[in-house]
């Protein structure tokens, strides 16, 4: 928990310099979270050049509505990362880009990502992926058509044709052992 | 602690962590985390696991990417709407078409320097071209001068030979008779020779063999045949240098003893001014 103080103080100073407009804020926050929110963006988007459009407007929107985070009701990464995804999965459902991507199978997002990516790893997660995969699929299939295919968990519940309680308990217990893997 | 419990069991907290609350729920679970510290701290845990699991699935983002953003966001405080603002936006905006323009400045300046060099060698090469065109020209005019003048000389000579072959045909012809005329006292250095064919009564003036003084635009020389005593005119003609036919065909006479020349006035006269005869010969039988 020494750790997390550490990352929250942090927090706080980017907090504080974002809501003041300072540049750094903003340095700082692409330094550590460009390549995690691209990363959220593109399971949602495959085409890179529009992941990286939508990775533009996260920044844009985060830089001018920092006066709507309130740092008590979360992390600010984490409202980052809704920010991205709210964006990415607007996109995905923008009349537009349905229009072009009629014949695109989302199913395969993360698998088609993953194989045309890189994916940097971090040295204290590496292996994570391995500890992922390795979560019964039934779990890491609902974590990730919620956290990375743009679906909400009452489509994944229609998708999958479970019960939304099973949903909830499945990303529940998928959440659970991401935790064990971070302690 | 009980009721806290229950309700992280629910797993309401992961579904608000992935944003899949509405409004009054989310509300709910901020009453409850501000209520609830082990709910704030479980709430905390479960972003930590996200955030961790997002960077885990990075992607690097193109390395421009970045300067991009910066300059879209950075000079856009949008609460100060100042001119100094305004200026700044401006300041950052264009040197990022300045790097595109100046590339196809020099693009340009590249197309134009090779535009004016072709435009240079064309100009010379047209110039050089228009020069041998020029010198062809006057060599054609030339060469067809050359041409005409040889075509004239050629007939001429044609003529001049024509003619000549007759006068040697006539000397060698014995129904011809050359009457050579001699100078009178006035003129004792002229002489000239006349062909008469008796039956076909021609007479022809030969001007190779002429040697009379020339005569002014006033006045032209006379041939006449002397029948019986008495002038017949047979014509007149000039006495040149340059002669047009070496062959002049005079007036026909049948019947002559002698040939004589005088100078009259131009045309002729009716009568031979005796004192200007500057030649005259007898038929010789």
């Amino acid at each position: 928990m020494a750790a997390t103080k550490k990352i929250s103080l942090t927090e706080d100073d980017l907090v504080r310099a974002l809501r003041g407009h300072e540049t750094i804020a903003i340095q700082a926050l692409y330094d550590m979270y460009s390549g995690a929110l691209l990363g959220v963006i593109s399971r949602i988007i495959q085409q890179s050049e529009i992941a990286e459009d939508l990775l533009q407007e996260t920044f844009i929107k985060i830089w001018n509505s920092a006066d709507s985070y309130d740092s008590s009701k979360g992390r600010l990464f984490t409202w980052m990362i809704n920010v991205a995804r709210n964006i990415a999965i607007d996109k995905l459902r923008s009349k537009d880009f349905r229009n072009s991507n009629k014949n695109q199978d989302i199913e395969n997002n993360v698998d088609f990502i993953d194989s045309q990516k890189k994916i940097t790893f971090n040295a204290d997660t590496l292996g994570l992926r391995d500890m992922v995969t390795a979560l019964k699929p039934e779990y890491n299939d609902v974590l990730n058509m919620v956290y990375f295919k743009g679906y909400t968990h009452v489509e994944a519940a229609e998708e999958l044709n479970l019960p939304l309680g099973t949903v909830k308990t499945r990303i529940r217990m998928a959440i659970m052992e991401l935790r064990k893997h971070f302690n | 602690m009980e009721e806290s419990k229950a309700y992280i069991e629910t797993g309401i907290l992961e579904l608000y962590v992935l944003g899949q609350l509405n409004a009054q729920e989310q509300r709910e679970v901020e009453a409850m985390a501000h209520q609830f510290p082990d709910i704030r701290e479980e709430l905390n845990a479960i972003e930590i696991a996200m955030e961790h699991y997002a960077l885990s699935h990075s992607i690097e983002p193109t390395v421009g990417l970045e300067k991009q953003i910066f300059e879209k966001i950075i000079p856009a405080p949008a609460q100060e709407p100042s001119v100094n603002s305004a200026t700044q936006k401006e300041a950052i905006v264009v040197p990022l078409h300045d790097d595109r323009s100046a590339s196809t400045i020099r693009t340009l300046k590249f197309s134009l320097v090779a535009c004016i060099a072709l435009l240079v060698i064309s100009t010379a090469a047209l110039y050089s071209a228009h020069d041998k065109l020029n010198s062809a020209n006057e060599q054609i005019a030339s060469l067809s001068t050359d041409r005409e003048k040889f075509a004239a000389t050629v007939s001429y000579i044609k003529n001049e030979n024509k003619e000549l072959q007759e006068i040697a045909a006539i000397a060698s012809d014995p129904t011809w008779s050359s009457v050579k005329l001699a100078g009178t006292k006035i003129s004792p250095q002229a002489n000239m020779m006349v062909y008469w064919h008796k039956q076909g009564q021609h007479v022809m003036v030969d001007n190779t063999k002429m040697e009379l003084p020339e005569n002014d635009d006033t006045h032209q020389y006379q041939l006449w045949a002397i029948v019986k005593g008495k002038p017949v005119d047979l014509g007149v003609f000039d006495a040149q240098t340059q002669p047009k036919k070496l062959l002049l065909p005079m007036k026909e006479v049948s019947d002559a003893q002698a040939f004589a020349v005088t100078l009259e006035k131009r045309g002729g006269s009716a009568a031979p001014t005796m004192e200007k005869m500057v030649v005259i010969g007898s038929v010789s039988i």
